[in-house]
């Protein structure tokens, strides 16, 4: 990579659609057979249009718009967890997604395993996690009950371990590219939360390109360099985030306020 | 090549751990523990052997406990594996969606592995039972071998079901009416005889091979006929390769669907 600043996503005219499921009218012999196969009527919506942008090294870009307009597609397209239809998007070095904390945490287990198999589900190595767990249990402030069933935890405990397993292993494996679906308020009391807002803080301006989903424009404001505004799957305006932003307010306070689809 | 190497050995050790965990939660907190994982087993050996000495009189042929109870062991796992094969990636819509890191093989491998922790505790019970039967032990040397090659097929035929689960509802619904069938179908409490209707159907049966080899190696300490041994292994690595490819094929269409 010899292009400076080097580019770390490009996205390329893509497409992506949907097969949905819908009721429609049907006469009677067709609505029957549709009863008895068990298999409902399925139409393509279009979730993402004529979509390109690049991100450079250490760039923060802020994605947002109404629900349904296709960012939370956007992303997963990014990660690969979705196939595009068409267009192409091509990213260099090492990528992060996270969309929330705490799923796959379980029950009957204590905290220390948990700790360790969400962890290798996150792709740590065993010696990574062991690293990397004393810093978690710190920082959950549950330095008590590490062998602790986790069935027994308050859900204030239980966020505060999700948020801390999730980030501590997502700054471990130190990603070039991160990319945030709505993954701010990580639960816990109100110490808990700005506690984990500076973590995050640190880490968005750590030098890796962030792509951050978020309906709180206020965080978007504060750390992304420039956003793009996504209307019904297109890309309406990007650029300096205050103007975009203040673009969005305009659409949903305007006469033509945008319907989630 | 290095990278893909160390990337298969990254799957099979997250599998492994996935697979450990959640065996060690079915139990976790029950009073009988790990017997929970042998008492279905158990159970049909019993019911079994009790309704052959009583309605049948007499045994098959000799060993004939031993004999059973290889065949129901192998069964079991064998079922056990395509029935949470099929849910495998269906239900976990979780992590398929929110993780660019987790390979779905890790999700099909891991319920594998987990009834092959299940399958090892049933074997070392069997060993227990030869030697009460006063069986040699020397067969159980060429286990590994057999079993590496079932478990290549049993890999290949679980990862074509958790594909085909991902798109097709019903599959569910039609193993669980055949894994029932198996039962009959596959030479577990009856002999069949070469020549026999049975075993010519059987041939068709890959099960079929493991259970005849096991117990030609293990219980009657004879080699199997190298036709036999060859229909196996071709069968083991011709379903790894085509469970692997289907599943390649589809499996980036898994994060739409579930």
């Amino acid at each position: 990579m010899d292009a400076s600043p080097s580019v770390r996503i490009s996205v390329n005219q893509i497409a992506k659609q949907f097969n949905i499921g819908f009721k429609h009218k049907d006469g009677a012999l067709s609505s029957i057979v549709s009863a008895i196969s068990g298999k409902e009527s399925r139409k393509a919506l279009s979730v993402l249009e004529d979509i390109s942008f690049t991100a450079t090294a250490g760039e923060n870009i802020g994605l947002i718009g109404c629900n349904g307009s296709g960012k939370s597609t956007l992303l997963r397209l990014i990660a690969g967890i979705y196939q595009v239809d068409s267009g192409t998007i091509e990213t260099y070095g090492e990528l992060a997604y996270l969309n929330g904390f705490g799923f796959g945490l379980r029950w009957k287990m204590t905290m220390r395993e948990n700790i360790y198999l969400a962890g290798l589900l996150m792709g740590l190595s065993r010696k990574e996690i062991g690293h990397r767990f004393s810093d978690i249990v710190k920082f959950a402030e549950l330095e008590n009950f590490i062998d602790t069933k986790i069935y027994q935890f308050s859900s204030g405990m239980l966020s505060r371990l999700s948020f801390s397993i999730t980030f501590h292993c997502l700054e471990q494996k130190t990603p070039d590219i991160v990319l945030l679906d709505e993954v701010f308020g990580a639960g816990g009391d109100l110490a808990f939360q700005n506690k984990a807002l500076a973590q995050m803080e640190k880490f968005i301006q750590g030098g890796a390109t962030v792509i951050l989903v978020s309906h709180n424009l206020d965080l978007i404001e504060k750390y992304c360099d420039r956003a793009i505004l996504l209307d019904k799957g297109r890309i309406l305006t990007e650029g300096q985030t205050a103007a975009v932003v203040k673009r969005y307010q305009d659409l949903i306070n305007g006469p033509e306020r945008p319907t989630a689809v | 090549m290095r990278a893909k190497w160390m990337k298969i050995l990254k799957i099979l050790r997250v599998s492994l751990s996935l697979a450990k965990a959640n065996f060690i939660l079915r139990i976790e907190g029950s009073y009988l523990g790990i017997f929970w994982y042998l008492l279905n087993p158990l159970a049909l050996f019993y019911i079994i052997l009790f309704i052959q000495k009583s309605a049948f009189a007499g045994s098959p042929t000799p060993h004939y406990p031993a004999y059973l109870m290889i065949g129901i062991i192998g069964l079991n796992f064998f079922r056990q594996v395509i029935s949470s094969s099929i849910q495998s990636i269906a239900a976990s819509g979780d992590y398929i969606k929110s993780m660019n890191n987790i390979a779905p093989e890790v999700l099909v491998l891991s319920v594998v592995f987990q009834s092959a922790l299940s399958h090892f505790f049933e074997f070392i019970l069997m060993i227990g039972f030869m030697v009460y039967w006063r069986i040699s032990l020397l067969g159980l040397l060429f286990y590994p071998f057999i079993f590496a090659a079932f478990l290549l097929l049993v890999i290949g035929i679980a990862f074509i079901f958790a594909a085909v689960g991902v798109y097709i509802t019903d599959i569910d619904n039609i193993w669980s009416i055949f894994a029932q069938l198996l039962l009959f179908i596959t030479p577990i409490f009856y002999v069949a005889t070469p020549g026999s209707a049975v075993y010519t159907a059987n041939l068709f049966n890959p099960l079929f091979y493991f259970l005849e080899i096991s117990r030609r190696l293990i219980i009657y300490s004879e080699w199997p006929p190298a036709w036999m041994a060859l229909t196996m292994l071709i069968l083991s690595l011709s379903f790894f390769v085509i469970g692997l490819a289907v599943f390649n094929k589809y499996k980036k269409k898994f994060a739409e669907l579930v």
